[in-house]
């Protein structure tokens, strides 16, 4: 038999409806690009720093440890930061979903009615959540923070390294940051940060995938493919 | 035989060793040799200008370290030779007779003479914590320091207000350069400052009229320019990652780097691994004790536990480090985030069964079809 393949188009007597009108491609080749690399230098970074803050290990079976781990750091440090300016770049011009365009607009009736639609859904006081194409407006809200936390991590990651030289342009560039907190506190503050991005993670991955239950639409796969399926509610 | 001759021949000190001591702070400095003429004509001048040492809330440690200033000699006479016109502790007039000397250097030599202030200025409680001969420690800096040609913070609490300044702060404790806002301040923090940093900056300032280049802390670059970490002899071991991890253990008998005891040398800015102390004899990182700290601002409040590596966080009741927050922030998110899913498993749980049973439905009709 030529067609057994059971589509909904192929039997239209049975009323099968697909939910998604159609996909679109919401999250461009870059913007995914730059998602994993942060993913991946977070993480590098998280280990290499919680070493440096701790070196646990010892040094005989691995001579010139600590200057490894200190090397690798700040090379992922670098690679984090170019792909955070890249990514407030992306946000400048990229598409209307990464972009500025897309932001939840409080004066907006309809956004802020979405934003709360969410809040209830959070505090389980709503069960309906409209469809959305782009971010969650209360998940905006947290990579709204997260970012600041970003761009804080990196710029007292190089206020730290450039102590090695007062002299060095680079600590011309950061050395302010010393005349407002001590660099104990500067080092203390890119310590919990650390944490403050932890605790950020186990929340994103949490809620991407509790919507990708909720909404069944692909949250979690558009972020490797970047379709996401334009839904009928 | 000129005057400075004859003194360093009453010193017992040849010629050449003074030349030499020129040299030394030449390359102290990081000046070329054919400056060290300059330098030893500098010295040696006879309108050299008077000193005036001030002391407020501080514990004579600085002018300790002046007293024990003994590189072979010379650096001692150098500060002989500038005329400590005044300083409470160590001239032999007392009262009165003390305070009219002060006084007539501050009119015969005003806006020439060197002021060096030792300890933290005390502002609360209109300056009754501090009162010399009737005036407060305020207004004697003001008055003195104001005068004065360039004037030279020494120690850390005149630096940046050091233990005095520390939090509370009962006595309301400012550094010099506070209260003298529009005035040249050298700092040379420390507890104490190292003398030969004092020598080095004086003899900089007779050979050139000026303060050496400085950063943004008003220290001279010379002596703080460079992290202990970084010229630190057991940095090798940092690197390594050879630590000592108790007091007397194997690391610790075998010299290695002191970072898990709570070192501060990554955040402190001081020349001590190269200059150290007592005649080049020592510092605390050779003498297996990690760096304190104490030249840098807000040092007691920021670099305290001193066997912690970061601060405790005031405020909390219990001190509470670094990790203990982010550990609780990590708990409470992961602990805040398994609830919610807890519960909307359990909300869905209707759904589920009714997703199961469309499933089987659908199952059930798609194998009729195939049939
Ligand atoms: C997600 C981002 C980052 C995390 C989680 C992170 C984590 C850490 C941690 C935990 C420490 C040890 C702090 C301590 O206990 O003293 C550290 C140190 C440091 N980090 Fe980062 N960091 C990040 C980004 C960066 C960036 C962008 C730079 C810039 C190049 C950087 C440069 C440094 C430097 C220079 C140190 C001090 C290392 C030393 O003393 O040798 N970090 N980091
Ligand atoms: S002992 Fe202190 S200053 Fe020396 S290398 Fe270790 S941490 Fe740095």
């Amino acid at each position: 038999m030529a067609s057994t393949v059971d589509t909904p188009a192929s039997r239209p007597e049975k009323q099968y409806e697909c939910a998604a009108r159609r996909f679109l491609y919401i999250w461009e080749g870059p913007l995914r690009i730059i998602h994993w690399v942060n993913f991946f230098s977070i993480i590098i970074l998280s280990v290499t720093g919680y070493f440096i803050h701790d070196p646990f290990m010892s040094s005989a079976q691995h001579p010139y440890i600590m200057g490894n781990v200190r090397y690798v750091h700040y090379l992922f440090g670098i690679i984090f930061s170019v792909n955070l300016l890249f990514r407030i770049y992306g946000f400048l011009v990229g598409n209307y979903f990464a972009s500025w365009r897309g932001i939840p607009n409080p004066f907006n009736a309809k956004d802020r009615k979405n934003f709360w639609a969410f809040i209830r859904f959070y505090t389980f006081t709503g069960k309906e959540t409209p469809h959305l194409l782009g971010h969650n407006p209360v998940a905006f809200c947290a990579y709204t923070l997260l970012f600041a936390l970003f761009i804080l991590q990196m710029l007292s990651g190089f206020a730290l390294w450039a102590q090695n030289d007062p002299g060095s342009s680079l600590y011309a560039v950061t050395g302010w940051i010393f005349g407002l907190v001590s660099n104990q506190w500067v080092r203390w503050f890119h310590f919990l940060v650390m944490f403050l991005i932890g605790g950020f993670v186990i929340n994103h991955i949490y809620s991407v995938v509790l919507f990708d239950f909720k909404s069944k639409s692909g949250e979690v796969s558009s972020i490797f493919s970047g379709w996401k399926p334009d839904r009928r509610d | 035989m000129s005057a400075f001759n004859e003194l360093l021949a009453t010193h017992g000190v040849s010629r050449r060793d003074f030349l030499k001591y020129c040299s030394t702070i030449g390359a102290m400095l990081a000046l070329p040799s054919t400056m060290i003429p300059k330098i030893a004509e500098a010295i040696e001048q006879d309108n050299r200008p008077p000193v005036i040492w001030l002391e407020f809330q501080d514990c004579a440690g600085d002018s300790e370290g002046l007293l024990r200033a003994s590189r072979p000699g010379v650096a001692e006479l150098v500060l002989d030779h500038i005329s400590l016109d005044y300083h409470e502790t160590i001239m032999a007039a007392a009262g009165h007779q003390a305070e009219a000397s002060k006084n007539a250097t501050v009119e015969k030599y005003k806006g020439q003479y060197i002021c060096i202030v030792e300890g933290s200025i005390p502002t609360g409680a209109q300056g009754a914590y501090c009162t010399i001969g009737g005036h407060s420690a305020e207004d004697i800096l003001k008055k003195v320091g104001g005068d004065a040609a360039v004037v030279i913070a020494v120690g850390s609490c005149s630096a940046f207000g050091g233990l005095p300044a520390a939090y509370p702060n009962p006595t309301g404790a400012k550094a010099v350069r506070d209260l003298l806002p529009n005035k040249t301040v050298i700092n040379l923090p420390g507890c104490p400052m190292n003398v030969d940093n004092l020598t080095g900056t004086i003899v900089h300032y007779l050979t050139f009229g000026s303060a050496p280049a400085m950063d943004r802390f008003n220290r001279p670059k010379f002596a703080y320019g460079k992290r202990i970490h970084d010229n630190c002899e057991r940095r090798s071991h940092f690197d390594a990652g050879q630590y000592v991890e108790n007091w007397g253990d194997y690391g610790h008998q075998q010299g290695w780097c002191l970072y898990k005891m709570g070192c501060k040398g990554p955040e402190t800015f001081h020349n001590c691994p190269t200059l150290r102390w007592n005649e080049g004899l020592s510092w605390p990182v050779m003498a297996g004790h990690g760096c304190a700290g104490c030249s840098e601002p807000g040092f007691w409040d920021t670099m305290m536990p001193m066997y912690r590596r970061l601060p405790n966080v005031p405020g909390f009741g219990v001190e509470a480090s670094a990790l203990n927050i982010g550990t609780a922030i990590v708990g409470a998110s992961a602990a805040i985030f398994a609830t919610h899913g807890a519960v909307t498993v359990a909300r869905n749980w209707k759904n589920v069964a009714s997703a199961k049973a469309d499933l089987r439905e659908e199952i059930k009709e798609h194998s009729d079809d195939v049939e």
